[in-house]
């Protein structure tokens, strides 16, 4: 079994920093390639691996493709970074991919359209030190010639949920190097190279990763890339950090299965029919008529022989699109089914973001408020080796495309982007029922992107690379 | 009548040099199909798919230049003849326009019947699939109809609870009830015609081969017995066929030693250029034409290959294609194969390379082109199979200029389930049957 260099992986891609519940998301850029290296030498050393579990602060890095330009990466180094990241979240061809158009484009978002070269994330175990942390990084900005464009703060919200009052993050990809090996009956495990560049993953490839040529690698930081002997490989350890801020609109949710819910309750049932769990986090496929509180954290379950055909969790309930385990109706058998899915996995890290409307996160209680018009949502920030295999692909094919699962006007009811045009509705929910399959139409959006961009998050060595003069 | 999926392949050579001006008219014809698409529903009523491009001159085997061509490819259903005319009659026109730029197409202007003469003069052989099997271009649109009606009457009465307490008999008999009642769906009273004919006519060349190898083995065993001409000639036929296909393995297997040449990289404007025309929203098209590796073996191999897979059409299964093909060309140095698949191509390339199985079946066929990934006997996989699969397809995937779907908004998943549904009507069931019908709707 593969060892993985945890010394060199950023902390991120192991844990979540839950132990440091305070963040900050900071986008930078650099306004001179000299110090911005030498910011990069500065700020090195408080950069958590993934060995340590830092009790009191942890930074992580990340770079966009136009950062490491900035930088004077080598033009081969920058050409071998994949063409998505290339060409960033924002280019025409990607918008249409994730389904960025109409209410969702880019033109409407708040960051994500103007040159963005560095993501610093920062944890810190609480407010002050948070505070604390942003001063120290903010006169560190200030010394080596960087404009902070955006500080998009965090907060973990009660019990684990996301705004609309569901329980969230309960199913996470494990890989399979951390645990050593060890079979975990019916959890998938993954080979790193799934989530971390160097190593192998499921095709038995290593993971796609840039290169430099040697004669670059002066201080010889990186190692030899395994598929490429005579170039070296500055992706080992590193991996793509997907991020997405999505607004959700929590009164906007409510108040549409209100409408056609009827009471708070029957609300309440379709929202879950939409999510594929109960706000506890009790999966549908397992508790079908009501939540089960012992199974909140249930992980244990697929869809191939529980409920093929959506009469318990609907084959467009988010959870089913977004990870459809065992089961696509498309497929003939379930290894195949399996196998075609777990090509498709990403390792989620983001955080919630903006004041809960109530503070317990109990639906009941969250439908009774009235509008507040904050700002609230989710930082999605997934990390995956290969962004068009892994990311765009889900958000394409199982998220967006209304004909997912045999089903024809239905993208997921939770993230997809709802719209209608001249051949095309995309705003509709399809619950397989006895005798006649219900439907919700007319869905908003309720979440809405708000910003985004594709980042390189390397490992130490590849960083110190970046940084050094050559 | 015929609803067997056909696939139509025309091909003529094209001087390089009238590339630029062959394409420039056939993206101008892509251009006004929005306004004409009306118009090629309705005069094309057997037609599904039209793709049409122009293929550069390729290099095979590092030395030989292949010519540059135009390939016209069609999808339809029903008598081979009857979609020629359906053809040169509607598009005769722009066929004419596009077909004398090569020399292969006679001075004059050229009457009907001789368009149509040329056309069939100029077709070649494919391995056709088709993933909703006797589903006629007609039928798409009325099945789409009545599962919509019915959906749109029936769920009311189900919201307000007029449906509870009735059996799962009494439930099929209702909505039996409203299509007999219904004029526009009276239609869907009658069952789907020719089903069985046309499912037997097009397993019968797997029946007629799978007859002749057991005729063979019998002869053989009677052979021992008794003393015919017929026996002793037949008794021949499979240890040839079995022998042949073994040394067409061993064969494959020196050729599959030569060092494996990989793909350039496509640039990322090519790139940009090919998924520029996928913009689809439900269906889009995908053409890969490559050379194939050196070695006469290749083509040779290929050329059973292709033939036994289109013995077994029938059972063959790719998710989220509608209709693909695959043919040789230029005395089988060139593969081409074609595919009208449900949402985008880098989607649809994963249905190949994420399942062990599909990853297995592609390889009997790619495996033979150039830069796709190196096989060990045909179908084991060398390192990085995946990765030079997917490089493999977008290095040698063409830009169609022209292309045409029938249907533009149902998924070929849509497709079969307004199909079963249709079908169910007015056939007796059980109850976990009606049950299973009822989630068609």
């Amino acid at each position: 079994m593969t060892t993985l260099e945890l010394k060199d992986i950023q902390g991120l891609l192991i844990r979540g920093h839950g132990q440091l519940p305070s963040a900050q998301y900071l986008l930078y850029r650099f306004g001179d390639a000299g110090k911005g290296k030498k910011y990069l030498r500065s700020i090195l050393p408080f950069i958590a691996n993934g060995d340590e579990k830092p009790d009191t602060r942890a930074y992580q890095l990340a770079f966009t493709f136009k950062g490491l330009e900035y930088l004077n990466l080598p033009t081969t180094a920058l050409m071998s970074f994949s063409r998505e990241f290339r060409e960033g979240m924002t280019e025409a061809n990607r918008q249409f991919i994730l389904g960025d158009f109409h209410e969702n484009s880019p033109e409407n978002w708040e960051w994500g359209n103007e040159e963005i070269h560095l993501l610093l994330l920062v944890y810190a175990r609480d407010a002050e030190t948070l505070d604390e942390v942003l001063q120290e990084e903010a006169e560190r900005a200030v010394l080596h010639q960087i404009t902070l464009l955006h500080s998009l703060p965090t907060g973990f919200l009660l019990g684990q949920k996301e705004h609309f009052g569901f329980r969230d993050d309960i199913s996470r990809p494990v890989i399979r190097e951390l645990i050593g090996g060890k079979d975990l009956g019916h959890i998938p495990t993954f080979p790193a190279g799934e989530f971390i560049m160097g190593y192998k993953n499921l095709y038995d490839e290593y993971a796609p990763a840039p290169m430099v040529d040697p004669s670059d690698d002066i201080n010889d930081l990186l190692p030899h890339n395994p598929d490429s002997k005579n170039l070296k490989d500055l992706g080992k350890n590193g991996t793509y950090l997907v991020f997405r801020q999505m607004s959700q609109n929590v009164f906007a949710f409510w108040e549409y299965l209100l409408a056609q819910g009827k009471t708070r309750e029957e609300a309440i049932r379709l929202a879950s029919k939409m999510v594929g769990r109960w706000p506890d986090g009790s999966p549908l496929v397992l508790c079908p008529e009501n939540s089960d509180p012992s199974q909140s954290e249930a992980n244990k379950f697929g869809y191939w022989e529980e409920d093929p055909n959506g009469l318990k969790c609907p084959i467009g309930a988010h959870i089913r699109r977004t990870n459809p385990r065992d089961h696509l109706v498309t497929e003939r058998n379930k290894k195949d089914s399996s196998e075609m899915i777990a090509k498709h996995s990403m390792i989620r890290k983001g955080r919630p973001y903006g004041e809960p409307v109530a503070d317990s996160m109990d639906p009941l209680e969250i439908i009774d408020k009235t509008e507040d018009h904050k700002e609230r949502g989710l930082h999605f920030i997934c990390m995956v080796t290969d962004i068009r295999r892994q990311f765009e692909f889900v958000q394409n094919n199982w998220v967006n495309f209304h004909k997912f699962g045999g089903l024809e006007h239905d993208a997921d009811p939770i993230i997809g982007n709802h719209y209608q045009s001249e051949n095309v509705v995309t705003d509709e929910f399809s619950m397989p029922a006895y005798p006649i399959k219900n439907r919700l139409k007319s869905l908003p959006n309720f979440t809405l992107i708000k910003g985004g961009a594709y980042f390189f998050f390397p490992g130490l060595n590849a960083i110190q690379f970046i940084a050094d003069e050559k | 009548m015929s609803t067997i999926h056909r696939g139509l392949t025309i091909t003529v050579t094209l001087e390089e040099n009238n590339i630029p001006a062959v394409n420039a008219l056939l993206l101008q014809y892509r251009k006004d199909l929005s306004a004409e698409w009306e118009d090629y529903h309705q005069q094309l009523p057997g037609t599904f798919f039209i793709s049409w491009l122009t293929l550069p001159s390729q290099m095979y085997a590092d030395k030989e230049k292949l010519p540059a061509r135009i390939v016209l490819m069609t999808s339809y259903t029903g008598k081979k003849n009857k979609h020629l005319r359906e053809l040169a009659g509607f598009l005769g026109e722009k066929l004419t326009e596009i077909f004398k730029f090569s020399p292969e197409f006679p001075e004059d202007t050229l009457s009907f019947q001789a368009l149509f003469r040329f056309l069939k003069q100029k077709s070649i052989p494919n391995t056709f699939y088709s993933g909703f099997k006797f589903i006629g271009a007609g039928d798409v649109e009325n099945e789409k109809s009545l599962k919509k009606e019915i959906l749109d009457h029936f769920s009311p009465l189900s919201k307000e609870g007029d449906l509870s307490g009735l059996s799962e008999n009494a439930i099929k008999e209702k909505i039996e009830n409203y299509v007999l009642q219904n004029p526009n769906l009276n239609w869907a009273k009658h069952r789907v015609k020719n089903k069985r004919r046309n499912k037997l006519a097009m397993l019968f060349p797997l029946i007629l081969f799978g007859m002749v190898m057991l005729t063979s083995i019998v002869s053989l065993i009677l052979c021992l017995f008794m003393d015919a001409l017929f026996l002793k000639i037949m008794a021949f036929v499979f240890p040839v066929f079995l022998l042949g296909m073994v040394i067409l393995f061993l064969l494959l297997r020196i050729n599959e030693k030569n060092p494996h040449i990989p793909n350039e990289p496509i640039s990322d404007e090519k790139v940009r250029q090919i998924v520029a025309l996928e913009k689809n929203p439900v269906l889009n098209e995908m053409t890969v034409i490559a050379p194939l590796k050196q070695g006469w073996i290749r083509r040779a191999f290929l050329a059973v290959t292709l033939r036994l897979v289109a013995l077994v059409g029938y059972f063959a299964y790719i998710p989220t294609v509608h209709t693909a093909r695959w043919l040789q060309m230029d005395q089988g140095k060139r593969l081409v194969f074609i595919a009208n698949f449900d949402n985008l191509s880098e989607a649809y390339a994963h249905d190949f390379v994420d399942s062990e199985r599909r990853s297995m079946n592609m390889a009997v066929i790619f495996s033979h082109a150039f830069g796709f990934p190196a096989t060990r006997w045909l179908v084991h996989k060398n390192y990085n199979h995946r990765s030079e699969y997917m490089k493999g397809v977008r290095a040698h995937q063409k830009i169609t200029q022209f292309w045409y779907s029938f249907n533009n908004e149902l998924s070929v998943e849509n497709l079969k389930k307004n199909r079963k549904f249709r079908e169910g009507l007015f056939q007796s069931m059980n109850k976990e049957e009606i049950r299973d019908w009822l989630l068609k709707i």
